[in-house]
């Protein structure tokens, strides 16, 4: 059995060595579909957050008790539930985002990076390390959103948070408000920091 | 054998607590779930029909602005929404949904009209998929405000009440301007706008007018 993660090791895995969408190219499906709107973003992070925390935790502290060959059932189960929870907390406090996010919200069940971390850490790890591992993965996940909604949505409506930070005469660019322009800015960023922080043999091979 | 009762038992019991928890939570939230929305399409009505109400107002506000100014009645089973005065004895307007198939999905709105059902007073868009920025800017005012004082009266054939033009000047007393890079979203916009105008004025409003 390898030596447990300290939690600092545990967070820096998530923001960088092994970051979701950096590294793992998980979640791109969500990624690319709320990184529109600065606001959207957020709100889809805190959700994200809850409920990769919530799950691995849950999924970590039963794990001794889960037949193996039902854990994949229960895991769905357990992060429908607190996917639910999410959807409806935004419906009644948050109407106007929850408008907004549409069906992505309910859609975080299908995001790889819930029960990859369930499948990955929670089923070996003890509850806190594993309730760590979901917190900083889905910042890894939420801090790389971020940085492409800032991007987008000033090129896309001209303002940031609603507000206006574009010049008045800026033509807005229609393709960043649509999933092309979120393909276009996180694939220039994920070559970017790739380029510029090789990891793998492969990518330090490339002369970088 | 055990070992598959064991995991028959432990799934039971596992989905048994969670819906358990995931129902707790509905039933505790419904009831603020459900008045959202009305609020939400109330302050829909009262903007449409020219009632002003802060944007940032609380639900409290808008309920009370809405049943002091507005009365909803039913008209050949749809709803007609009529607006009243200050003083709530005039009439000032009536509104009533208008909906259909946008460019992505189902577009939802709510047309107003003058007492006398010959002009538009307002339009507003609340629930729509179109695509931020090109066919959801139906719901800005530039757009919507087109609409106000374009006057209505039941077509004939193919015609219609009123187009939707790509921007540019020269146009005509019923010519709007369309939205530029979402011509799906005008064309749907146009086309189920104009025909439940129409279907208003003739079925709605002739039974209105009989009383």
């Amino acid at each position: 059995m390898p030596k447990p993660l300290s939690s600092s090791q545990i967070f820096l895995q998530g923001l960088w060595n092994d970051n979701p969408v950096l590294r793992q190219i998980l979640g791109i499906c969500s990624t690319l579909a709320v990184t529109n709107l600065l606001v959207n973003t957020l709100v889809m992070n805190a959700g994200l957050i809850f409920t990769v925390g919530m799950s691995s935790l849950t999924v970590s502290i039963l794990r001794n008790y889960t037949p193996m060959k039902i854990r994949m059932m229960a895991q769905t189960l357990i992060i429908a539930s607190y996917v639910i929870i999410v959807d409806i907390a935004i419906a009644a406090y948050l109407p106007d985002i929850s408008e907004a996010l549409g069906p992505y919200v309910g859609l975080i069940i299908t995001n790889c990076i819930v029960m990859g971390r369930c499948e990955a850490f929670a089923m070996k790890n003890r509850p806190w390390a594993s309730f760590l591992d979901g917190l900083a993965m889905s910042l890894g996940y939420g801090a790389v959103l971020l940085i492409i909604a800032v991007i987008r949505e000033p090129l896309g409506f001209g303002t940031l948070l609603g507000y206006r930070v574009m010049p008045e005469g800026f033509t807005p660019w229609t393709i960043m408000i649509m999933a092309p322009g979120a393909f276009f800015t996180l694939g220039l960023f994920v070559w970017f920091l790739r380029a510029k922080f090789p990891q793998t043999a492969e990518e330090k091979k490339q002369g970088h | 054998m055990k070992k598959r009762l064991y995991s028959i038992v432990f799934m039971f019991v596992l989905t048994f607590v969670f819906a358990a928890v995931v129902s707790a939570v509905k039933v505790h939230n419904e009831e603020r779930i459900q008045i959202n929305q009305q609020v939400k399409l109330q302050r829909v009505i009262l903007k449409v029909l020219g009632v002003p109400v802060d944007e940032k107002a609380p639900n409290r506000v808008v309920i009370q602005a809405f049943e002091r100014r507005v009365k909803a009645i039913e008209v050949k089973q749809q709803t007609l929404y009529v607006g009243y005065g200050e003083g709530g004895k005039q009439i000032t307007g009536y509104a009533f949904p208008v909906g259909g198939a946008g460019f992505w999905g189902p577009v939802y709105g709510m047309v107003s009209v003058d007492p006398e059902a010959s002009r538009i007073m307002g339009i507003a868009f609340y629930r729509h998929s179109e695509t931020p920025g090109l066919g959801a800017r139906i719901t800005e005012t530039w757009f919507t405000q087109q609409f106000a004082g374009l006057p209505i009266f039941p077509v004939e054939g193919d015609k219609k009440i009123f187009f939707l033009k790509p921007a540019g000047p020269g146009k005509g007393p019923n010519e709007l301007d369309a939205i530029t890079g979402a011509t799906g979203t005008s064309r749907a916009v146009e086309a189920f706008v104009n025909r439940d105008l129409d279907r208003f004025l003739r079925e709605m409003w002739k039974q209105v007018k009989k009383g």
